[in-house]
């Protein structure tokens, strides 16, 4: 059973899902067993592949040679661009034309994709939109490359009077000042830990406070212990620090975190940039790592006193596991990602009680 | 009868409306959606991909198009630009770390010719948190007094925890495109 959740990370948690979803509407029901449904299909398909012609199958492989044919006529149009540009680099608007017969042909490609989705597996439907990106993005540097876009040609019409070159240059101009006249817009820090090396930082959030939230930012070999329920937390930049947090009732934004240890309980997580940090969780949906490698799961393990209260006022007083099943957002295969995996029971960190951790004054 | 008087005739006898959600992962567009339709909100994931709703409000019939946030697919989100009526663009008011990136996100959205039509509808959510920004920073923050003028655009207070300020800001958006798109009964 864990090894079959493992198996599709990517998947829905048939399983653990099952048993929740009974309340959850019908057509919500339904599209978890279509999706069950397909999967098994294709899965069955994949398994039989040569002499079972079941027709979903043949006709994911019929989608995908029609694909990569119109792909590859993609492709070779958009080389003889290259070396028409190449062989005369005067050809602009031949070239031109030739680019926006590519470009509608990518579109057809598009919408390809989107008449067949239906029937595709998703990993099929991500990969060739995927692909269709790439395309675009050659054709944008090609476009770049042999006949670059004049800007504001729109504008430079209607005041005409105006050198262009004083145009562009006036333009530029305003851009900057308005650019920078909208990031000077001073935000007052909301509450948090900030700037901070080789300390122990310790907060109880009384009842008044529950209802905010809290930032931990640029740490260095620090611990934090933040007690009591409140509604959302933002991690930046931490480094070898250890973080203990009571129950978050909204989410967790992890950015750009190096060798650290997380206790966390809350709604969403998600993870970015973060490298080799252990996270001991409770949390009601799935957790998401993005651009991150070196991470291992394990349940939350914290206790202090009144935690029980706090957690079931948060509603995360039930364990649904979903501490180990994590979305990759990088990596959208049904087999495991290599950048995370699970904490084996015996490395556990020991439960930990910080009843005892009080407060300093003037700590926030 | 002219292209246009056609286009809405038929879009009048159908009276639906293509509604396309985006903003910073994090910001609560799953849970907005759902919250509209009356569902639970106690257990969502991060979109992974993105989620279509079919929700009759008022007399038309909304297809919501709800798209994942996340860094890695936020360039997908062109792929859903087409023959969108109506852009939601959700802020998590308190991410005051992030709302630079806010601005710029949906700077680069609005260049977007598919969408140049489209009714702007810019949700300040998470107005229950404690020291969120409130709308009018917000907009602020977000320069939208530089949008276009051309641009039909409106920023509403939320709270997709409580269902507060969602009403307001979806009626504003359905008339305002009832308004461009259906003449008027």
């Amino acid at each position: 059973m864990e090894g079959d959740e493992l198996q599709k990370p990517n998947g829905l948690p048939v399983e653990t899902l099952d048993m929740i979803a009974q309340k959850k509407h019908a057509a919500m029901l339904e599209r978890l067993s279509n999706n069950h449904q397909s999967r098994l299909q294709q899965s069955a398909a994949r398994r039989t592949a040569a002499d079972f012609s079941s027709p979903s199958f043949e006709s994911v492989q019929s989608f995908l040679s029609l694909f990569s044919d119109a792909k590859r006529s993609v492709e070779a149009d958009l080389h003889r661009c290259r070396a028409i540009a190449a062989a005369d680099p005067k050809a602009k608007s031949q070239i031109k034309l030739e680019l926006d017969k590519v470009s509608e042909s990518i579109s057809d490609l598009e919408k390809i994709v989107s008449e067949h989705s239906y029937f595709l597996p998703p990993y099929e439907v991500r990969s060739s939109l995927k692909t269709i990106e790439e395309l675009k993005e050659m054709v944008e540097s090609a476009n770049a490359e042999i006949a670059p876009r004049k800007k504001f040609t729109f504008k430079s019409k209607a005041s005409s009077k105006k050198e262009p070159a004083a145009l562009a240059k006036e333009s530029e101009q305003f851009i900057t000042v308005s650019n920078a006249a909208s990031q000077n817009i001073s935000l007052s820090d909301s509450p948090g830990f900030r700037n901070k090396q080789g300390e122990i930082l310790i907060k109880r959030f009384r009842v008044s406070e529950s209802e905010g939230d809290f930032s931990i930012v640029d740490l260095d070999s620090c611990d934090v212990y933040l007690k009591g329920r409140f509604r959302a937390l933002f991690i930046h930049r931490l480094r070898n620090c250890r973080i203990f947090t009571g129950p978050v009732l909204g989410s967790i934004l992890i950015e750009d975190v190096n060798n650290c240890l997380f206790m966390l309980a809350s709604h969403q997580i998600r993870i970015h940039q973060a490298r080799e940090c252990d996270f001991y969780l409770r949390v009601r949906s799935r957790p998401i790592i993005e651009d991150c490698s070196g991470l291992r799961f394990a349940p939350y393990r914290l206790l202090y006193e009144g935690i029980d209260k706090d957690l079931s006022d948060s509603g995360l007083e039930e364990e649904t596991r979903n501490w180990a099943n994590v979305d990759d957002f990088r990596w959208l295969r049904a087999v495991q990602s290599p950048n995370w995996c699970l904490i084996p029971e015996e490395e556990f960190v020991a439960v930990r009680n910080i009843s005892e951790l009080e407060e300093k004054s003037g700590d926030t | 009868m002219g292209l246009l008087t056609i286009i809405r005739k038929i879009k009048r006898k159908e009276k639906e409306m293509r509604i396309l959600m985006v903003g910073l992962d994090n910001s609560g567009k799953t849970t907005i959606v759902l919250k509209i339709n009356g569902e639970d909100t106690s257990i969502i994931s991060p979109t992974l991909g993105f989620n279509i709703k079919t929700i009759k409000y008022q007399k038309y019939s909304l297809n919501i198009w709800d798209v994942g946030g996340q860094k890695t697919i936020r360039s997908y989100w062109r792929n859903y630009f087409e023959q969108t009526d109506g852009l939601v663009w959700v802020v998590d008011s308190s991410d005051l770390r992030r709302m630079n990136d806010c601005r710029m996100e949906l700077g680069n959205l609005l260049k977007e010719e598919r969408l140049s039509g489209a009714s702007l509808l810019i949700l300040a959510n998470k107005q229950d948190i404690q020291g969120a920004l409130k709308p009018t920073e917000i907009a602020k923050v977000l320069n939208l007094d530089a949008l276009d003028r051309t641009r039909h655009w409106n920023i509403v207070g939320c709270s997709a925890y409580n269902g507060d300020g969602l009403f307001e800001g979806f009626d504003w958006l359905v008339q305002d495109i009832a308004s461009r798109i259906y003449v008027i009964d």
